[in-house]
Parts: structure tokens; C-alpha cells; sequence
């Protein structure tokens, strides 16, 4: 590839969602076709250009773009094994979910400034996956925060605009904290680059205080969007939003931001060794467990379908922080992989959420009793994508699980394992009486409010084809696990580089 | 060159006068040169360091001396700039808010006052520019009629109180010493009582004139009451004159024992100012009045940067001061354009009349949506740059918790009373309905400085450089 390509590949990935997004803002509400060509445009060349990047980073290629910002801490963009995880992840699911999203939104108003912010809020992702230093990424995670909030309050009512308040105290603190945080390692270290096996080593002694203060600054930072225990509760009230937005920030935007920043912290940043020497990885293992626990059973008691899944995701991206904070290789395969697999299996389970709010105008657990009567395909989907929650082979949650288990034995943390024992049995006690409603128990009455979307299928085909792909996606990256084609091969490949250095 | 920026506002005023029709275009053009010449003076300076000349070959000490480093080119650029930006929006506009014709040759002769302050070094040329200035902003104010009446009187009584002040401190100073240069004034600069007292009387008829917590209590009416263009001027840059005067004072006058003395206080000031600027920014109802607040505690961000400059004598302090001024002169700009324009066509003071504004009027939304991002420092806009180096310059002094949690709070404090108008833009219950179709030109000339803080980061290298070494 030239050097050409090489340079503005990042660049033209954020490009390719940004520029479509700004010309939509401009479009009148009746152009409904220039603007699902324009949509469905930039994702399929975001996908092509993403594809060209994985081959030749698979291949050892770097990617680098840097533009003159702050003194010691350029604009850097950059593609590496691990910023291309989260961009796969992103790129294709933003393809579901525009579909989805097309679908979902027929016929309601305001749907030139919903695709418009729908598209900046991915551009800032791919962004914050791509990011090259602290700062970059700083940048992009507060443009993510002010484009997903016009998407939460996008619904304009009363109660979304008291979820959107709410999701913006706590994303701006945090934002801000942030900040603070990266504001004082770049005056102990400047910005560099990520690397493997972390930069703060050179300063390490003398520091620690300091290090440690900045460390803890960063975590709560991104402990916000990551819904880390004390700082999570923006993200059940932020349930209020449209369907695929819930889905957005569950599964690509917001939450794994978060997740994907404390990875980059951990391994990028600070390093194994310096997380060791200041001994950091402890307490945020313990953070991440409790939430784990504390997810699941708050989950329990939810009646409401979607915000069961709220605390239900909680609880599951905490998975992905506590297999990065157990510094092992075989827990961080586990963690990265779940940030793919969780990403997809939560994806699916709002997707048929909305789907049944949209076509049967289900929102209560009660409610879908003998659903998968009327919806086959979608209560199959759901029921796919809760077994995977529970971590069921061949599902491609139980692969992520597994590994998490072996990660745990390998760093002698056998408490650890006690906890995915016990997450598990409450994931299982969550879903599998919906599983079960769905399935076994007769229709109670009629259904709330029924729509005819489709004479053929059970619903808009635009609603239940992303639900299919996605529930397939989730199946595959289970059974063919092994293939070079998985996220989990590919999660491999990131920690073998990560943990080459040493 | 310098002489050319002088020379054409005030001609310009001079034949408004005589030709009152052609008055709006004589401002364009008169702006739009000077933006030009500014901007060359801009790379002369930071080509060849800073100039100097004296008027009228007169020998120095005699003469009036001019000095354009790059930060005074710099703020040239920036004054000029703007009120060519805020003339296209009054050309804009002037029909349908029926503005007064006063206004076109008195923004001139504020664009003339300015000018020569940014460029003057001399005590008392430097009063002659901040008198010009004040009675210009105070008949700007008036223009809007009867009910402005009360503050721009308020405001003019306090400004003339102010200048008093200022002028006793320059008395006093040259009965002592002789010389109302200041570089040559620093050379003989003793700290007693008596150049403390000087100082002390000087800073508060600057206080009160650049509204610095705690003699702020004229700008939120002033700033409210006045036309929209004519507040965007105001918050923009007529308070920055006083105050850079007085960092010229306590930087290059004051002995390092005053200068220490005074340093905590300026920093409590600017904490205040933040603090209970911010919550009367949160709590007015009133949209104008909420962007007028919102200067005060701005400017707090400049007052505490130069306390800080003086206790610690670190340079990125004196870049966040002037980064600060410079991003908020734009963003305020913004601000009181977008407002104006929305409060305009929705038909209605209150921030009420704001509510779904984000569908009615998209556009000026935006713009305050943008400039509201770098008044609360988010990434990557003009006011993180300046954030940022007030947070670098605290770090790197090391044990200053207190100062770096004060920032935290006064940034989510900003954030609240932004997003306060933002989400209530967003309520698409009962969106206020506009009185006549939304006019577009006006709202982009709001966005442009919105954009433009935002551009700034692109030259946040160049810029950091310049204002780092020059401190002033």
C-alpha cells in the first residue's frame, strides 16, 4: 500500500460517516431518498475502507496521521491491532442499526437532524477507536458525548429531556475529570503515542503518588460511560431514547467507549509493569467485580424489558474491564473479545426489544407471554442473544466467558471465578423466564397495540433483517471461534503484540 | 501601518457623519481594510518582533509612542475582525430591529479606541483611549432607548468613577516620578506607599471598568439592555481594554513585593467571579442576561490566570490569560449574535421563548451550542486551549488540589447553564412559534465566530508560542 493510503486511511474512515452526516443536517425532512442513499453510501464505503485497513494491518502495516495540536500532544490517528477491533465492531454494526434505524424512524418527524447527529456520533466513535494518544482520544470522547445527547433527548418529551440532563451531569463530570486526569500525565510524561507495554515506566520512580492520583482521575473519567459501580446511573434513565439509539449506546457508542478507553489505559499507558508496581490492578478488579454482581441483581427485579437490559449491560461490560484488570494474557483474550461479542449479542437484544414495542407495543416482561407465537423470528433472535448473555456454548458469549474463567486461573484469582459462577446463575434467572414466557406460556390477552408493518413477514422487513444478522453474527463468532476470520483470533493477535515486549 | 489602523475609523467616523446614508458601508469598508492591514501587521510582527514609532517625529518622551508587539497585533486582528463580522450582522439586520443610525460612526470611533489601546504604552494616553472607549460603549448602550436609559446612565456614572480613579493613580505617579512612559517608568519603579497606593487606586477604577468580581454589578444590565450587536461588541471586547491595562500595570510596573501581595487577591477574585457569576448565569430567566452573566464569570478565568501569573511568574499562565480573552471574545460574540437573532424572531426576552428553538431555528442554535462548547472548555475549541494551559501551568506547579477542584467545579458549572438552553432547545412539546420566517444570513454571521473559536486549536502551536513569550 503507498504511503498515501497509509497516511489518510484513518482520516478517510472518520471521514466517510462525518461528511454524509453534515450533508444531511442540510436536507429538508421530505428528501427521504437522497438521504437513505447518503446514509447507506458512507457505510458501505466506511466498510470497504475498514476492510482494506484490517488486511493490511493483519498484514504488520501501521497507519499514521498526525496534525499539529497542543505542544507534546499532536492530533494522532492511527491503526493498530486493537483501535481495529473496536472499529470492525463499530463500522459493522452501524450498519445494522442505520437500517434498523431507517426502519424504525418511518414516518416520524425530525429525521434530517436524528440521521445527522446518528452519523456524527459514529464518526466520533471510529475516532475514539482510532485515536493515536491521550489527548486525541480526550477529544473525540467529549464530541461522542455531545453527539449521542441530541440522540437521547431526540424524542423531545418531558422525560427524555430529564434523561438527557441527567446523562449529560454525569458524562460532562466525567468528561471533565477526565481531563484533569490526562492533564496531569501529560505534564509528568507529555502525550506519546500508545504503546505496548505502556510509556509511564521512565517516570515511574519518585511519581507514584502523582501517577497513581492521575490513574485513579482517568478511571472515574471513564468509569462514567463504562458504567462503573457508583457512576453508573445515567444509563437505565437513558432507556427513554429510540430503539436504536438504546442499541447504539449499549453496544458500540457510548458504554464501550468507556471500556475501550480504560483497555487503551491499561495496556497502552500505564503497562502491565507499572500497573504491577503501583499495584492499580487490585481495586479496579474489585470495582469491576461488584459491578458485575451488583448489574446482575438489580437486573432481577427490572419489569420493564429495556431497562432489564440496561442493568443487565452494566453488568456485562464489566466483564471486559475486570479480564484487562486481571493483566493476565488469557483474561485480557477474554476481555477484548467480549467487547466484540457482548457488543453484538446487546445489540440483538434491543433490537428485539424494539421490535416488540414497535410491532406489538410490548414494553412490560408480562407482556410477552406466547410472543413467540405472533414473532417467531425475532423471539428466536432474543432468545439466541440471551443464551449467548448466559454464556451457552456455542453462543459467542460463552467463548469470552471461557477465557475469562482461564484467565482468572491463570493469575490465581480463584474468587474471580466464584464471581462469573454467581453472575451467571443471575444472568440465567434473568433471562430464562423471559425465554420462557416467550415460548411456552399462552398469550395472555391482546397485545397492547398492535401494528400491521408487513403482510409477509411479522414485522417491517427493516426491522427484522438486522435482528437476523445480528443473531447469526453472534452464532457464528461462537462456532467458527477457531477460524482466523473470529474477533477471538483477532483478540489474540492483540495481545501477542501487546505482550510481545516483555 | 499602525498610524493607517488610527487614521481610517476615525476618518470613517468623521464622514458618516457628513454622509449619513452611506454610513453602513463606510463601516464594512473601513473594517474590512483595517482587518487586512491587521492582518499583515500580524505577520510583520511575528516575522521581524515587535515595532515601534513615534507620532509625528516628535523626539521620545514627547511623542506619542506606539508599540505593536504580536500579542497587541494579535488583538487588532481580533477587534477588528469582529466588528467587521458584528457590521455585516447590523447590515443584516438594522431594518428590521430599527437600530439607530448613532450606531455606524460609534462603533468606529469603539473600533478607534480600542485600537490605540491595544498599541498605546503611556499612562495617559492609555486614560485617553479607556475615556473614548467608555463614552462610545455608553452611547452604543443608549441607542436602545428609553428602557436602556437606566443602566447606560449606571453604566456611565461607574465608568467615569472608574476613570477617576485611574487618572488620580496616574496623578499621583507623576508627581513622584515624572514620566508617564511605562517602560521608562519601570526603570525608576520603587515599591513605597506611595506607588502602592497609585497601584492600588488604579486597579480599582480598572475593576470596575473591565466589571471584575466584585464591581461587576453594571455589566448584566448594561450588557443586557443594549442592541444585540452592540452587547456582542461590549462583552466581546470593551471589557478586555481596563483589563489589559491592567495587566500591563502589575506586569511591567509593580515591583515583584506588590505584585506577590496582589496576586492571591486577583486569584480569589476570579474564583468568586466563576463561582457566583456561573450560579447567576444558571438562575436569571432572562436570555440575555444569562450570556451577560456568563461574561463576568468568564472573565474570572483572565483574573485568576493573572493571579496565578504573579504568584508563580510561569509563562503558560500568561497564555491562558490571553488564550482566554481571545476565545471568549469569539465565543461571546457568537453568543450574543444567536441570541439576539432567536429572542428576535421568537419575539420574547425570556429564556423560555428559547424552548424548541433547535427545530424552529437550527441554525442559531447551533452557533450557541458551538460557542457554548469553548465557554465551558470542551475539546477541541479555543477555551480548552486555554483550560488546558491553566491546568498544565497547576500541575506542573504541583500541590495546587484547592485551585484544580475550584476549576472542575466553575467548568460543570458553565456546562450547566450552556446545557440549560441547549436541552431546553431540544423540548419538541411546545416549541415557540417564530414571529416571521427565521432570516439565515444573520444566523450564519452568528456561526462564523462560533467556528472560528473552534479553528483556533488549528493554530493552538503558533499561537501558544507567541502569547507564551510575549506574557505581555
Amino acid at each position: 500500500m503507498s504511503p498515501f493510503w497509509q497516511q489518510y486511511l484513518p482520516l478517510a474512515i472518520i471521514l466517510s460517516s462525518l461528511l454524509p452526516g453534515l450533508i444531511i443536517f442540510t436536507l429538508k425532512e421530505t428528501q427521504v431518498k437522497l438521504r437513505i442513499s447518503l446514509n447507506l453510501l458512507g457505510v458501505s464505503i466506511k466498510l470497504v475502507l475498514v476492510l482494506l485497513m484490517w488486511q493490511a494491518v493483519k498484514a504488520g502495516q501501521q497507519f499514521y496521521f498526525s496534525l499539529p495540536f497542543l505542544p507534546g500532544a499532536d492530533l494522532v490517528l492511527q491503526g493498530d491491532a486493537l483501535s481495529l477491533l473496536f472499529v470492525v465492531l463499530s463500522s459493522v454494526l452501524w450498519l445494522a442499526t442505520t437500517i434498523y434505524a431507517i426502519g424504525y424512524l418511518e414516518h416520524s418527524p425530525l429525521r434530517s437532524r436524528f440521521f445527522g447527529y446518528f452519523s456524527l456520533c459514529v464518526s466520533a466513535t471510529v475516532g475514539l477507536a482510532l485515536a493515536g494518544n491521550l489527548v486525541t482520544f480526550l477529544l473525540f470522547y467529549e464530541l461522542l458525548t455531545l453527539a449521542t445527547f441530541p440522540l437521547v433527548v431526540h424524542r423531545g418529551t418531558a422525560e427524555s429531556l430529564a434523561a438527557g440532563r441527567k446523562y449529560l451531569a454525569y458524562t460532562l463530570s466525567g468528561g471533565v475529570i477526565l481531563m484533569l486526569g490526562v492533564a496531569l500525565l501529560h505534564s509528568l510524561v507529555q502525550s506519546p503515542l500508545f504503546t505496548p507495554g505502556g510509556y509511564v515506566a521512565a517516570v515511574l520512580s519518585g511519581n507514584e503518588g502523582l501517577l497513581m492520583l492521575a490513574f485513579a482521575l482517568m478511571i472515574t473519567g471513564l468509569g462514567v460511560k463504562a458504567a462503573l459501580l457508583p457512576l453508573h446511573g445515567w444509563l437505565p434513565q437513558a432507556m427513554v431514547a429510540p430503539a436504536p439509539v438504546s442499541a447504539l449506546l449499549h453496544a458500540v457508542a457510548v458504554v464501550k467507549a468507556g471500556a475501550f478507553g480504560i483497555i487503551r489505559l491499561v495496556y497502552d499507558v500505564f503497562g502491565v509493569e507499572s500497573m504491577y508496581a503501583l499495584q492499580l490492578a487490585q481495586p479496579l478488579m474489585l470495582l469491576a467485580a461488584a459491578t458485575i454482581l451488583y448489574g446482575s441483581w438489580r437486573a432481577l427485579a427490572q419489569q420493564d424489558i429495556k431497562r432489564r437490559l440496561a442493568y443487565s449491560t452494566i453488568s456485562q461490560v464489566s466483564y471486559i474491564t475486570l479480564g484487562v484488570a486481571m493483566l493476565g494474557p488469557l483474561a485480557a483474550v477474554g476481555g477484548l473479545v467480549h467487547l466484540v461479542h457482548q457488543g453484538v449479542m446487546k445489540i440483538t437484544l434491543f433490537f428485539c426489544a424494539g421490535n416488540f414495542a414497535e410491532t406489538l407495543g410490548i414494553h412490560k416482561i408480562r407482556e410477552l407471554n406466547g410472543v413467540g407465537r405472533r414473532m417467531p423470528i425475532t423471539a428466536m433472535a432474543f432468545t439466541l442473544g440471551a443464551l449467548g448473555m448466559i454464556g451457552v456454548p456455542p453462543t459467542a458469549g460463552f467463548i469470552s466467558k471461557w477465557y475469562l474463567g482461564l484467565g482468572a486461573a491463570e493469575v490465581e484469582q480463584p474468587w474471580l471465578i466464584l464471581v462469573f459462577a454467581l453472575s451467571g446463575l443471575m444472568n440465567a434467572a434473568y433471562f430464562l423466564p423471559v425465554i420462557y414466557r416467550m415460548w411456552f406460556l399462552p398469550q395472555s390477552g391482546p397485545w397492547p397495540a398492535e401494528q400491521r408493518l408487513s403482510n409477509r413477514f411479522e414485522t417491517h422487513w427493516m426491522l427484522l433483517f438486522p435482528v437476523i444478522f445480528t443473531a447469526i453474527l453472534l452464532v457464528l463468532m461462537g462456532v467458527f471461534a477457531g477460524t482466523e476470520l473470529s474477533p477471538l483470533s483477532w483478540a489474540q493477535l492483540i495481545v501477542e503484540r501487546e505482550f510481545r515486549h516483555d | 501601518m499602525m498610524v493607517l489602523l488610527l487614521v481610517l475609523p476615525l476618518l470613517g467616523a468623521l464622514l458618516m457623519l457628513l454622509w449619513p446614508k452611506v454610513a453602513p458601508l463606510l463601516t464594512l469598508l473601513t473594517a474590512a481594510v483595517c482587518s487586512l492591514v491587521a492582518l499583515q501587521l500580524v505577520s510583520r510582527v511575528s516575522e521581524q518582533g515587535s515595532l515601534q514609532i513615534l507620532l509625528a517625529g516628535w523626539p521620545s518622551g514627547l511623542a506619542i509612542s506606539l508599540e505593536a508587539n504580536s500579542l497587541s497585533s494579535l488583538l487588532i486582528l481580533l477587534t477588528t475582525v469582529l466588528q467587521l463580522l458584528v457590521a455585516l450582522y447590523a447590515v443584516a439586520t438594522y431594518r428590521r430591529d430599527k437600530l439607530g443610525a448613532g450606531f455606524w460612526p460609534l462603533s468606529s470611533l469603539l473600533q478607534l479606541g480600542l485600537t490605540a489601546l491595544w498599541l498605546s504604552r503611556d499612562l495617559f494616553n492609555l486614560y485617553v483611549c479607556l475615556e473614548l472607549l467608555g463614552i462610545a460603549a455608553v452611547a452604543l448602550v443608549s441607542l436602545s432607548g428609553d428602557k436602556a436609559i437606566k443602566p447606560a446612565l449606571n453604566y456611565l456614572l461607574l465608568s467615569l468613577f472608574g476613570s477617576l480613579c485611574y487618572l488620580l493613580g496616574v496623578a499621583m505617579l507623576y508627581g513622584a516620578y515624572g514620566v508617564l512612559d511605562i517602560s521608562a517608568l519601570a526603570l525608576q519603579w520603587q515599591a513605597n506607599l506611595l506607588s502602592s497606593a497609585a497601584l492600588v487606586l488604579m486597579t480599582l477604577g480598572l475593576m470596575l471598568k473591565a466589571a471584575l468580581w466584585p464591581l461587576h454589578a453594571w455589566l448584566p444590565a448594561a450588557h443586557a439592555a443594549a442592541p444585540a450587536p452592540v452587547s456582542a461588541l461590549l462583552s466581546a471586547l470593551v471589557v478586555k481594554g481596563p483589563l489589559f491595562i491592567l495587566c500591563l500595570l502589575w506586569l511591567q510596573l509593580a515591583a515583584t513585593t506588590q505584585a506577590q501581595a496582589m496576586a492571591p487577591l486577583f486569584s480569589f477574585c476570579g474564583l468568586a467571579a466563576l463561582l457566583l457569576g456561573g450560579i447567576a448565569a444558571l438562575r436569571t430567566p432572562l436570555a440575555k442576561n444569562m450570556v451577560a452573566y456568563s461574561t463576568v464569570a468568564q472573565l474570572g478565568y483572565a483574573t485568576l490566570a493573572l493571579g496565578l501569573l504573579l504568584q508563580f511568574n510561569q509563562p503558560l499562565f500568561a497564555a491562558a490569560l490571553w488564550l482566554f480573552v481571545l476565545a471568549h471574545a469569539l465565543a461571546k460574540a457568537a453568543c450574543f449574535l444567536a441570541i439576539g437573532e432567536m429572542t428576535a424572531t421568537l419575539g420574547g426576552k425570556r429564556l423560555n421563548t428559547l424552548k424548541g428553538a433547535s427545530q424552529t431555528m437550527p441554525l442559531a442554535m447551533f452557533a450557541f451550542a458551538v460557542a457554548g462548547g469553548s465557554l465551558i472548555g470542551l475539546p477541541p475549541s479555543g477555551g480548552f486551549l486555554a483550560k488546558w494551559a491553566l491546568l498544565q501551568g497547576l500541575w506542573l506547579q504541583g500541590d495546587q488540589l484547592l485551585y484544580l477542584l475550584a476549576i472542575v467545579v466553575v467548568t460543570l458549572l458553565s456546562a450547566a447553564y450552556v446545557f440549560r438552553v441547549v436541552a431546553l432547545a431540544f423540548d419538541r412539546a411546545k416549541p415557540v412559534k417564530p414571529d416571521f420566517a427565521p432570516h439565515i444570513v444573520p444566523q450564519w454571521l452568528a456561526l462564523l465566530p462560533a467556528l472560528a473559536v473552534w479553528a483556533m486549536t488549528l493554530y493552538s502551536e503558533p499561537l501558544l508560542r507567541l502569547l507564551k513569550q510575549e506574557g505581555l
